[in-house]
């Protein structure tokens, strides 16, 4: 494991999460986290297992729904989907996130 | 709207919890497998893929616990898991769970009993208005011989006070006594009736609750004859009847008009005549009462140097200290002394009325109270004792579930919620235990312990007390807890693999308890075997009569035809007692009948100074002697025996001036001389003639076990008591003889009441009462002390033997004998018990020097009652001890080296 990886940032996990399932249509927890992995390019240092706290984080806000159903590989497994709230809320957190990242953007600009 | 989903979820996964922890299961599984496959898809070995997988995946434990922790609600959960955890421990060591919720449930059930019995009794204010300001007044005669003598209140030097004070708001006088009252058609009864002054209830604060207070005019000479009554009068009477107001009941025969009646609960406060008196109350039992305003006789308003013969009540201005206004009255009293040239110096006394109504008792209350707060103290350390052993026993386990991961706040909290179970527990059962303490106490309690009726389940001091117990179980609970969780986990662990090491571990605390344990143990068994010693001496103390077979009968003759001091009606009472004598000696079984002047066992009664005509004897030194008016056949059946001299005669009866005078009175009267055929002078109300001693004969304890009485005996030709007591000597049973005596002395005059009717042994127990209630209620204490000691030596024994089962395994499988183990066990625990025996002896000697003056002919250092308790607890302990020792010595070596 790379030492010098950063952790998920705080409240971002949950926005990944979102996105994923966006655009990949519903998707198990493992498959979830391996995208998340490969998207980030395995810049980042995700304990696979924080995934499934973040989805019932997720499910309880009724931003993403689970049922039940059988993997590619024929495993029974749970997975999930995003509902119409969460497409409205993925809306929402991204604005967020780009003012927030524009922010630290100019900050870290170098001052002319 | 979103937290509400979110608690509704949470919730549901509360109760569905063992469900979705399947799921989080499956899910995780699966995920763990799909990583797998894909790690060998990219050429791992299965053994490199799984652990790659599970390293990827971060603790599997964590994560579950983290998904737990945010489904549920986590302090609910929590907390249940807690209790559930806590009543499986607890249920695991029932032992343990019995002895302490059983403790706590004694414990506070004894303390919160008791402290209600005293907070009503002796500390809670008399429901009177600020009765803090209410004080009782008596005059005090200063510069005698004998010292101070506090004396009871002169009418005229009362009215002259109640004109110059400036210290009192106000005050009142008043006489009680008992009245004769019916409603006409029926026999009278005798029932409480106080005399006073009209501001009565004002100096009190008490208003009627139907009609009106006494006004001024009521104490003229010549208005109308009106009472008040109390409202247990009130229904007794006219069994509540609102129109009351107008309506005439028959005082002593004369007509008198109700005003008014007060509200329940208002009583006479019961202020004895002079403090030093005790005499068996009976108006303070009594709860119908009549008032009457005090209307002040030619003698009232004449005498200034005798007729001491009233109470007062007072009530001090706002801001007035009792010590201002007993000085002020001291002084108005000895500038009056001086300037009316009284041969006496006149003083007065001031007693708090609280002080003063319980002063008989309280004693006795306060002795109760100090021996269950005792109780309580060994109670608490029993409860400290058994959660620190059942710390130890737990730091085993704290450690392995600190080492499985529980947090330290986990670990905290499961003793708590094991101490709050055994505490919640323990005060439930201690309510229950106060609530019939309370009802138990007031069954058995003698009838003079004033107010009763008030007794009430304390709400405060039940709160308190739970407060205390439970606090004293969490803390002892929590205490070790913290300890144990400061240990590092590896370190108890490896510990507690070598049993022999931590069976000495905090055994210095335990011992120490056990020590402090039985030192109040001890305190406690020899004040209680010292009361019970006590108590068997007065019972089976030589009275001086016989008092099996014989029936009391006292008759009032408060009736107009006996009303006055006339001779005509001395000729009516003597008829009336010589046609009872003679109807009552013809009832079938019946050997003897006799009267005398005044009920037996109500202490001293018709006092008089002893005066001889041939030999003056100085004023202080003048023995004091109960005067009785007696028939001739008193003596035989009271079954007193004649010492000397002669019995009274038939022939007597023209000439009465006789008297037999009993062995004590001889002894402080005559000094060695034979006193028959001398004179006593003044012993007859009327007569100024003396009488001449005829006869001595033996002592008897006829006013109380506790003495013997100077007794003089003069025949009712001579003069004929109001309340004659009739006595009855048969063959047939008290109760069969009392519906035919009350219906004798009915058909001679149904005018007359009936006060009393009783056997004498009854009359006998009653008179014991307080003193078998302080033996009862102490010696159940010390029972329970016992108990509780004996629990605790066994408790901490039991566990130190549990601990080093191994060590006796070794020692027998090296050889060790089975009495060679027993003693170890037993000396081990002697130590503690001897030691806390010596301090305890050593406090009682201190202790029993403040019960001395409960005890009757015991010396507080009785041998056998400080001999026989230590060996009733030594006994008990060895006892306690016994049961472990045995258990160590049969240990089977095989089984407990295989254990570890």
């Amino acid at each position: 494991m790379g030492e010098n990886k950063p952790d998920v940032l705080q409240g971002t996990l949950d926005l990944m999460v979102l996105k994923t399932l966006e655009s990949m249509g519903p998707l198990h927890g493992y498959g979830i986290a391996r995208r998340i992995e490969q998207v980030s390019g395995n810049a980042l240092r995700l304990n696979q297992g924080t995934i499934y706290p973040a989805l019932l984080r997720l499910e309880q806000r009724g931003w993403i729904k689970a049922e039940w159903g059988t993997s590619e590989s024929n495993r029974r497994a749970k997975f999930y989907s995003l509902s119409r709230p969460g497409r409205k809320q993925i809306e929402k957190e991204t604005e967020n996130w780009e003012r927030v990242a524009a922010t630290m953007a100019r900050f870290l600009a170098p001052s002319n | 709207m979103e937290l509400i989903r979110i608690l509704a979820s949470r919730l549901k996964a509360l109760f569905g919890g063992r469900r979705l922890d399947a799921e989080l299961d499956d899910e995780v599984r699966a995920h763990i497998a799909m990583a797998v496959e894909e790690n060998v898809a990219r050429g791992m070995s299965a053994e490199e893929a799984r652990t790659a997988a599970l390293r990827a995946f971060g603790g599997v434990t964590q994560v579950k616990e983290q998904y737990r922790t945010r489904r549920g609600v986590p302090l609910l959960e929590q907390a249940w898991r807690d209790v559930r955890f806590g009543v499986r421990q607890l249920r695991r060591a029932p032992g343990f769970t019995a002895t302490a919720i059983l403790t706590l449930a004694l414990d506070i059930g004894a303390v919160t009993s008791v402290y209600s019995v005293v907070d009503t009794v002796l500390l809670k204010p008399i429901a009177f208005r600020d009765p803090g300001r209410l004080v009782v007044m008596r005059e005090a005669e200063e510069e005698t011989e004998a010292g101070t003598r506090v004396m009871p209140d002169n009418y005229r030097h009362f009215m002259r006070l109640m004109g110059d004070t400036k210290t009192l708001e106000g005050a009142a006088i008043f006489d009680a006594n008992g009245a004769s009252v019916s409603l006409g058609s029926d026999h009278p009864r005798i029932v409480g009736a106080v005399t006073a002054s009209p501001s009565f209830f004002r100096v009190l604060g008490v208003q009627p609750i139907l009609g009106r207070d006494f006004v001024d005019s009521d104490a003229n000479e010549g208005a109308a004859r009106v009472v008040l009554l109390s409202y247990e009068g009130w229904q007794s009477f006219f069994q509540g009847d609102p129109r009351v107001v107008g309506r005439t009941l028959m005082n002593g025969g004369q007509p008198a008009t109700v005003i008014g009646v007060l509200p329940a609960g208002v009583r006479f406060p019961d202020i004895s005549i002079a403090p030093s008196l005790v005499t068996q109350s009976s108006l303070g039992a009594r709860e119908d009462v009549i008032f009457e305003a005090l209307r002040p006789n030619k003698f009232d308003l004449s005498a200034d140097n005798s007729n001491f013969n009233y109470r007062a009540i007072a009530r001090l201005k706002p801001d007035v200290t009792l010590a201002r206004a007993q000085g002020e009255l001291e002084g108005l009293q000895n500038a009056y002394s001086q300037s009316a040239h009284l041969p006496i110096r006149l003083g007065a006394r001031l007693t708090p009325l609280n002080a003063d109504v319980t002063s008989g008792i309280s004693g006795a209350l306060w002795l109760m109270f100090a021996a269950v707060g005792g109780v309580l103290l060994i109670a608490c350390v029993n409860l400290a004792n058994l959660q620190l052993v059942r710390a130890v026993t737990a730091e085993r386990e704290t450690a392995v579930r600190a080492a499985l991961g529980a947090s330290k706040s986990q670990l905290v909290m499961a003793r708590l919620a094991e101490s709050l179970i055994v505490a919640i527990a323990g005060g439930v059962g201690g309510v229950a235990f106060a609530v019939a303490g309370i009802r138990i106490f007031v069954a058995i309690a003698p009838g003079n312990i004033p107010r009763l009726n008030e007794v009430r389940l304390s709400l405060p001091v039940l709160l308190f007390a739970m407060a205390l117990s439970v606090a004293a179980a969490i803390v002892f609970g929590i205490l070790p807890a913290l300890r144990s969780i400061g240990v590092q986990p590896q370190r108890a662990l490896q510990r507690n693999s070598s049993r022999t090491a931590s069976a000495r571990d905090g055994g210095g605390t335990r011992s120490l308890l056990v020590g402090a344990q039985v030192a109040c143990t001890v305190v406690l068994l020899i004040v209680t075997s010292l009361v019970l010693r006590s108590f068997s001496h007065l019972l089976h103390q030589e009275r001086g009569f016989d008092t099996s077979h014989l029936t009391l009968a006292q008759v009032d003759l408060f009736s107009p035809q006996y009303g006055d001091n006339s001779l005509k009606v001395e000729a009516t009472k003597q008829a009336f007692v010589d046609r009872t004598l003679t109807a009552l000696g013809q009832l079938p079984g019946v050997q003897q009948v006799a009267i005398s002047s005044a009920m037996p066992m109500t202490g001293e009664t018709w006092i008089d100074e002893l005066s001889r005509p041939d030999h003056p004897i100085r004023e202080a030194q003048k023995p004091m002697v109960n005067v009785r008016f007696v028939s001739e056949d008193y003596l035989k059946t009271m079954q007193i025996p004649l010492l000397a001299g002669r019995n009274f005669a038939d022939s007597d009866r023209a000439n009465p001036r006789v008297a037999l005078i009993s062995e004590g009175t001889a002894r402080a009267g005559f000094n060695g001389e034979n006193p028959v055929g001398r004179k006593l002078e003044s012993i007859i109300p009327d007569g100024q003639q003396p009488v001449t001693v005829i006869g001595v004969v033996a002592d008897t304890r006829i006013n109380g076990l506790k003495n013997t009485a100077l007794m003089v005996y003069v025949p009712y030709w001579a003069f004929a008591p109001w309340t004659p007591l009739i006595l009855v000597r048969s063959t047939q049973a008290s109760d069969a003889l009392i519906p035919e005596m009350r219906k004798t002395i009915w058909n001679i005059d149904p005018t007359v009441a009936i006060p009393e009717l009783k056997s004498m042994d009854e009359q006998v127990d009653e008179s014991v009462a307080t003193d078998r209630f302080q033996t009862v209620v102490l010696t159940s204490f010390g029972g329970a002390a016992l108990l509780l000691a004996l629990l605790g030596v066994y408790g901490v024994m039991a566990y130190s033997v549990s601990l080093r089962q191994q060590e006796f395994g070794i020692r027998i499988a090296l050889g060790s004998g089975k009495a060679a183990l027993i003693k170890l066990v037993l000396v081990q625990a002697a130590t503690p018990v001897l030691l806390g025996a010596g301090v305890g002896l050593a406090a009682a000697l201190l202790a029993v020097r403040w019960v001395q003056s409960l005890l009757f002919q015991t010396p507080v250092l009785d041998p056998v009652s400080i001999g026989g308790s230590l060996l009733v607890l030594l006994a008990a302990a060895t006892l306690a001890a016994t049961i472990p020792a045995r258990r160590a010595s049969s240990v089977d070596p095989m089984q407990t080296l295989r254990m570890e």
